[in-house]
């Protein structure tokens, strides 16, 4: 190919991995000496990676997480361990005979002393290993709980999502997904921060009875804050609201409304 | 990303629950194999942090070169390959025009994606899935379904560009 490709659904075909022989090389050859086909190659390949979302919802494995940084600590460990065991110059010491005798004192000395720590911490360690496995263990059940129920969420058919407005003069923007059935609701929020002592509260007015609240949040430096909270099962709403309370929050609304949507 | 290549290994662990989700969706659709999905999405993760500082943001998306590697080394997986050449760093360059950093961002992208896949005429469907899923070629395509090679490519070049269009912002 001593052209662009024809079509632009040839960078996509591409990117799939579906070309062969000839037309998968012609378009490599002329990939290679064409930055904008370049370009759109990198587009295909973020249109063609998004197709990993067409992939049925799997929530990640529970463990991967405590192995990774496991992982990732023990390489950095390592790394300084190899650091640390090189002598310097200054260090070597000049004969064969006192190298060795230094080295014979030193492990001994080592030995007595490790097999003495050993001895009186073994019945401590053991309960502490004990007692962080069984903390690891609780903590991953309850991430997993978490997940699964996260996921669920996702993937119900019930979960809908709606989109909070400013009220004038407010410079902000929300999204609320909720699921009425299992009394979750997710929230993802840029605003700037509250002012002192303040913060913002935002309310599930249901079509019967008092407003719900469904967290009380102050964004992060970035602006940011997402979370996610329980809500009573079954509780249709009717409108989302976000209102400044005091720092804290407020058992009900009281302060001014910055956001609202209504759900239907 | 510069908090990773500063090895602070909580931003890891923050790029962790963001996209391990996604990951693990397409690792385990493609391989059927909850170990073996298990072991690619922990390496994924490992390679990101050895090799942080080559990631250039101006160079594209992280998480679109994240589920290109992670389809990239499932599938050799799959056919019992080793990964595909170019699957480096800077020579994988992926531009996604949506923002996939948030869960609701990405639940929106999800839903948007499923629909254009599912709006597909059952062939082209078909022919999508076993392109992207077991990372067969046209003609392994054809030989799969036994149709002529022909409407193999036409099939898959209808169904790529629907996607294209239904993806447009």
């Amino acid at each position: 190919m001593n052209g662009h490709p024809t079509r632009e659904e040839d960078f996509d075909l591409y990117a799939l991995g579906a070309l062969e022989g000839d037309e998968k090389q012609a378009i490599e050859e002329h990939l290679s000496a064409c930055a904008n086909c370049a370009r759109k190659l990198a587009e295909a390949r973020g249109r063609i990676a998004l197709l990993a979302f067409a992939a049925p919802a799997v929530a990640p494995p529970p463990g991967v997480k405590e192995r990774l940084l496991r992982e990732i600590q023990s390489g950095t460990a390592r790394a300084e361990e190899t650091y640390a065991s090189k002598p310097s110059a200054a260090e070597r010491t000049p004969g064969f005979f006192s190298d060795w005798r230094n080295a014979l004192v030193a492990s001994l000395a080592v030995a007595a002393a490790l097999a003495a720590i050993f001895l009186t911490t073994e019945n401590a360690q053991m309960r502490e290993q004990m007692n962080s496995l069984r903390a690891s263990f609780d903590q991953q059940k309850k991430d997993l709980a978490e997940a699964r129920e996260e996921a669920e969420m996702f993937e119900s058919r019930e979960t809908r999502m709606v989109a909070l407005a400013p009220m004038p003069g407010h410079a902000m923007t929300a999204r609320v997904l909720y699921n009425a059935k299992m009394g979750m609701v997710m929230a993802d929020v840029q605003a700037p921060a509250a002012p002192p002592n303040m913060a913002y509260q935002l309310w599930l007015m249901p079509k019967n009875g008092s407003p719900i609240s469904a967290g009380v949040f102050n964004t992060a430096e970035n602006g940011a804050s997402m979370w996610m909270a329980d809500v009573p099962k079954g509780t249709e709403p009717m409108m989302f609201a976000i209102t400044l309370e005091p720092a804290g929050g407020m058992p009900h609304p009281t302060g001014p409304m910055v956001m609202t949507a209504k759900t239907s | 990303m510069q908090r990773i290549v500063q090895r602070d290994e909580s931003a890891l662990a923050e790029l962790y629950d963001r996209y391990a989700g996604m990951l693990s969706s397409v690792l385990n659709r493609i391989l059927r194999d909850t170990q073996a999905a298990e072991e690619i999405l922990q390496d994924i993760f490992y390679q990101l942090w050895r090799t942080s500082s080559q990631f250039d943001a101006g160079r594209g998306s992280l998480p679109g070169w994240l589920a290109v590697i992670a389809r990239n080394r499932a599938i050799s997986r799959l056919r019992r390959k080793n990964p595909a050449a170019g699957e480096e760093l800077a020579e994988n360059t992926v531009i996604v025009s949506f923002d996939l950093e948030t869960a609701i961002s990405r639940q929106e992208i999800m839903s948007r994606v499923t629909a254009a896949v599912s709006r597909l005429p059952k062939e082209q469907r078909q022919a999508l899935e076993l392109a992207y899923f077991e990372g067969m070629t046209h003609s392994e395509i054809a030989r799969h379904t036994g149709d002529p090679l022909g409407t193999v490519k036409t099939r898959l070049r209808t169904a790529v560009e629907t996607l294209r269009q239904s993806l447009k912002q």
